[in-house]
């Protein structure tokens, strides 16, 4: 080696190259699908109360395949999705398979309330606790849409806002045990 | 003083140098103090590690996110069932990533970001010796027969002269 501080200069210039590849490629991770949808986990157990006194638990959901949507009502695409889960929602009530759940992610009770009220907003919204349901879920931002097969894996869902037909697909993959993604 | 005792009194300043810098890496060691085990300590250092996963560079502590509020009344409730602070972070990982960390990890790549600066340090420190050995083995001038023929003729010159 007949120029040794010219190799280790060199060197030295690799590792800071390197590094500054490993830092691009390490981005952050921008998607549209949730963390928990594009792994198929398990979906994490809900045990609340909604805003109406119902009761949501484990073992109500069990067997079913199930919605489960974060919103807050100063959010603008939760608001506008909303017709969208409305005519979903009333396409499969009384399916005895099927259930739906709201989650509110960052909001007041009472604004809560009255957006429930004026919006007609007919599945179970919970408050209480959602914070727990969130961290559980990885949720990281609104409206946030999971969607649980009936063996209890989150096989599809999205963030941002869902349009009726991908509801539809994503309730029909859910039924069959199929991930969306 | 000959080349032999140069070379002796070199190789003692090189040991001086070792023994002062080794000297002064374990007074920094031995003056930084052990993180508390305490819940709360462990609580509070947690929710600085652990950033906001929804904002840029806050860590839980500083940001009012809900789902850093939610971390915050996590990490507790964690603490408190007895896990360790490596199985709470990887907890928050599983969920959200290892973004989720403010400290990279120490194994995988973040156990790269740890040993780079290191690297580049030990690399630095090997071109400035090496550098330093090739500038002290530059060869002296040394008189050749002619230049002392030169000096002597100049010498007598001058001594006539006076």
């Amino acid at each position: 080696m007949r120029r040794p501080t010219r190799w280790v200069a060199l060197g030295v210039g690799v590792i800071i190259a390197a590094f500054g590849v490993l830092l691009a490629v390490q981005g952050r991770e921008e998607t549209s699908v949730p963390r928990l949808v594009r792994e198929h986990g398990p979906a994490p157990a809900i045990r609340a109360t909604t805003i109406d006194g119902r009761t949501v638990d484990p073992a109500r959901l069990a067997g079913r395949a199930y919605v489960v949507n974060f919103f807050n009502s100063w959010c603008i695409p939760c608001i506008d999705e909303l017709p969208a889960l409305r005519e979903f929602y009333a396409a499969h009530a009384d399916d005895p398979d099927f259930a739906m759940i709201g989650v509110v992610r960052d909001d007041e009770v009472d604004a809560v309330r009255t957006f429930v009220r004026e919006q007609r907003i007919p599945w179970p919204v919970v408050f209480e606790g959602a914070d727990r349901i969130g961290l559980d879920f990885g949720t990281t931002g609104q409206p946030e849409t999971y969607v649980v097969s009936p063996d209890g894996t989150v096989v599809c869902g999205a963030l941002g806002e869902s349009s009726r037909a991908a509801l539809e697909t994503w309730l029909d993959a859910a039924r069959l045990g199929k991930e969306c993604v | 003083m000959s080349a032999a005792e140069r070379g002796g009194r070199r190789r003692v300043a090189w040991v001086l140098l070792g023994l002062v810098t080794v000297g002064a890496l374990g007074v920094l060691v031995a003056r930084s103090t052990r993180p508390s085990d305490a819940p709360a300590a462990r609580v509070t250092r947690l929710e600085q590690q652990i950033a906001c996963p929804v904002c840029d560079g806050q860590s839980v502590a500083e940001s009012n996110a809900p789902e850093a509020r939610a971390i915050r009344d996590d990490i507790p409730e964690r603490v408190a069932d007895g896990q360790t602070d490596a199985e709470i972070r990887a907890a928050y990982v599983a969920r959200y990533g290892d973004g989720v960390l403010l400290a990279p990890a120490g194994s995988g790549l973040g156990l790269v970001a740890w040993a780079l600066p290191l690297c580049v340090l030990a690399l630095g420190g090997l071109g400035v010796v090496v550098a330093v050995r090739r500038w002290s083995r530059v060869t002296r001038l040394v008189p050749d027969a002619d230049d002392v023929a030169t000096v002597e003729a100049a010498r007598r010159e001058a001594g006539e002269q006076s």
